[in-house]
């Protein structure tokens, strides 16, 4: 059994940049140019975001997107599209969007992104609520016991009408990491997320107050402990039962430690 | 070196219970199997704007309990009836698979691609009329997608992984695939997966705004197919490490995945993302094409599906082995169809036979792989598989063995 996996990239799109201020963290905004134009046109933004984060991964860790197997891991998807069907319904005689309809389904995202790379790799959909980060790392790890290699890694939602779970989605996050079994160039690693003792109390305000809106931002406390290198357990959601991770730097994996 | 082909380890399904059309419990099921009898009726449970034929469970469903209630959905009832089936006994293996290895050990992965949207629908519409959503919607414990495992999970008491998988049509497969992982990792010791989903209008109004339901029942491989039947089922397993006390129980092989890489909704025209799943689970597996007994097909009764998946099955095993499409009887099942599926090649199995196409007619000239229209026995059927494709282009092909 692998005991960790090693981090080889990371990147966050966030539309609304002043977000990652508290956190000293920086992202970009949805990058047009990583579609064409006809696919951007069919697109929402939760698609757009998970791209745009997976792609800026996938350069920086010079991962060859055409064959990387991938998770993409969202407690809604594609909240906006199935909003837009779900106000057509109660009239009968409103047709629905056959091209709206396919892209409500919660792997649109993996299903463009095949499209894109033209990846036929093995690509999943999957949601946890407000473990859905962490579910996602065990996907991953679950993935990679056997043999070694890489995952793409996508946890991201969008802009949420507030009438449906408020205040999830006030916000919208997306965060793409590339990991691997390999050493080689990584920028840290991470053991196998963990039920832990830890009940949340310590947990800074300007934290759960993104992560409540922005379930994707569960990712930050990692995305810090990367930043600025420091080694030790990080919780990987909000609410109780808390997962956790321990990290080790890059210091850490190349003194071998 | 970015996916791994080495074998997968094979783990026991401990437990199995089926809920569709065809009634509760796998004996329900069989029967329906064994008499090629359609489960397709007219659509009885809301109104559509057109003539439609589904596979909808009439039986009674059991009720979630009050300290559940904001999980309350058709999708979790669905769900509850399924796992309390005595017959199946999924309840029963749960509880003494948690006395053995405790509650943290055991994994809940639901395959579904609606969950618990039939019961938003009705609430947009009090949202339309009085501008609030009514005060019994709870959107992240009724309609979000991991909703049904997590109320399973709280319902049985376990602390372990819990998601969703919801990759449309492929799901049901793709959680058996996350749990085999999940045992075989070490991470859990039994994993509770399958699919289930239930009617709703976004799917049928959707599928219909692509032109592919049926007026009539489905009629999968048939010349004269019209298109897709919908249903709604619950398939569940539970899967173990395998070990001397399960030693005598069938067992899940390996689940081989791809995606298409082509278009959303339509298959790619030379079915390679579906025979690269079929190869993907052969090798994952360690078997060559000719150990499979039996293949249960996707076979959705659209044109162009069953059309691609014939020549993606002739392409793998040429014709030499015998398939055929369920979803004449139970409907397709979305979401639950990968886990429904497989566990009729559980029962062709487990009863040696192969099941039949229910409403085929007159074979599609085009299908150049062996469709058997009405049930037959056979004898030392050792392994099934089950093929299932989602929207997105996203493939999975399950291996069974006895």
């Amino acid at each position: 059994m692998i005991k960790q996996l090693f981090i080889k990239s990371y990147a966050i799109c966030c539309p609304d940049m002043t977000l990652l201020a508290p956190f000293h963290l920086s992202g970009s905004d949805i990058d047009k140019s990583l579609m064409p134009a006809a696919m951007r046109r069919r697109t929402s933004m939760t698609t757009r975001m998970a791209v745009t984060a997976a792609k800026l991964a996938c350069a920086q860790a010079k991962a060859d997107s055409q064959q990387l197997a991938s998770v993409f891991a969202s407690l809604g998807g594609e909240i906006q599209v199935t909003d837009a069907l779900c106000r057509l319904l109660p009239d009968d005689n409103e047709l629905l969007s056959p091209t709206q309809f396919h892209n409500s389904v919660h792997n649109t995202t993996t299903g463009y992104w095949g499209i894109l790379n033209k990846c036929q790799a093995p690509s999943t959909a999957i949601a946890a609520a407000d473990d859905t980060f962490a579910m996602g790392l065990i996907e991953v790890f679950s993935q990679l016991q056997q043999g070694s290699g890489e995952r793409l890694l996508v946890c991201y939602d969008e802009l949420w009408p507030q009438y449906l779970a408020p205040p999830i989605g006030q916000t919208a996050f997306a965060c793409a990491w590339v990991l691997s079994t390999d050493a080689e160039q990584a920028i840290g690693a991470m053991t196998l997320p963990q039920i832990s003792e830890n009940t949340g109390q310590s947990f800074s305000p300007e934290w759960l107050k993104l992560t409540e809106a922005a379930p994707a931002a569960a990712v930050i406390p990692l995305l810090m402990a990367l930043q600025q290198q420091t080694p030790g357990e990080v919780p990987l959601n909000i609410k109780a039962p808390i997962w956790t991770s321990r990290i080790s730097t890059r210091e850490e994996i190349n003194s071998g430690q | 070196m970015q996916n791994n082909h080495a074998l997968m380890t094979p783990v026991a399904i401990t437990a199995y219970s089926a809920l569709s059309a065809c009634g509760a419990g796998n004996r329900a099921l069989y029967q329906s199997l064994a008499n090629n009898r359609s489960a397709l009726t007219s659509l009885s449970l809301f109104n559509i704007p057109f003539p439609a034929y589904v596979g909808e469970i009439k039986q009674p469903l059991m009720s979630i309990r009050e300290q559940l209630a904001d999980y309350n959905c058709r999708n979790a009832q669905v769900a509850l009836t399924a796992l309390n089936d005595a017959e199946g006994g999924v309840r029963t293996a749960v509880e003494a698979a948690k006395a053995k290895y405790g509650a943290h050990r055991i994994g809940v992965i639901i395959g579904t691609s609606t969950s618990g949207l039939y019961e938003t629908e009705a609430a947009y519409g009090v949202l339309l009329d009085t501008g609030n959503m009514p005060d019994d919607f709870h959107f992240v414990t009724e309609h979000a997608y991991q909703a049904t495992g997590r109320f399973m999970q709280l319902e049985l008491g376990l602390t372990g992984v819990c998601f969703a998988i919801s990759t449309a049509c492929s799901s049901g497969a793709k959680a058996i695939a996350a749990g085999q992982r999940l045992i075989n990792a070490g991470i859990c010791d039994a994993v509770l997966v399958g699919g289930v989903d239930t009617l709703c209008r976004l799917t049928l109004r959707g599928f219909r705004s692509l032109e592919l339901v049926a007026s009539q029942p489905c009629t999968p491989m048939d010349r004269n197919r019209q298109g897709i039947s919908i249903g709604e089922a619950a398939g569940l397993m539970l899967l173990e490490k395998c070990h001397k006390d399960n030693a005598d129980r069938m067992k899940v092989l390996a689940v081989g995945e791809s995606t298409d890489a082509h278009h959303m909704s339509t298959p790619h025209p030379e079915g390679e993302g579906a025979a690269l799943a079929m190869r993907h689970a052969l090798q994952l597996a360690g078997l060559q094409a000719g150990a499979v007994d039996y293949l249960n097909l996707h076979a959705t009764a659209t044109k162009i599906n069953d059309h691609i998946e014939s020549r993606a099955v002739f392409s793998v095993f040429g014709d030499s082995v015998p398939c055929s499409g369920t979803k004449g009887m139970t409907g397709h099942t979305l979401g639950a169809a990968g886990a429904l599926e497989t566990i009729i090649g559980l029962l062709a199995l487990q009863y040696q036979f192969i099941p039949g196409t229910q409403g085929l007619q007159i074979l599609d000239d085009d299908c150049q792989c062996q469709v058997i229209k009405a049930p037959l026995s056979k004898k030392n059927i050792q392994i099934a598989m089950s093929n299932s494709f989602g929207f997105g282009g996203n493939n999975a092909s399950v291996i069974v063995a006895l």
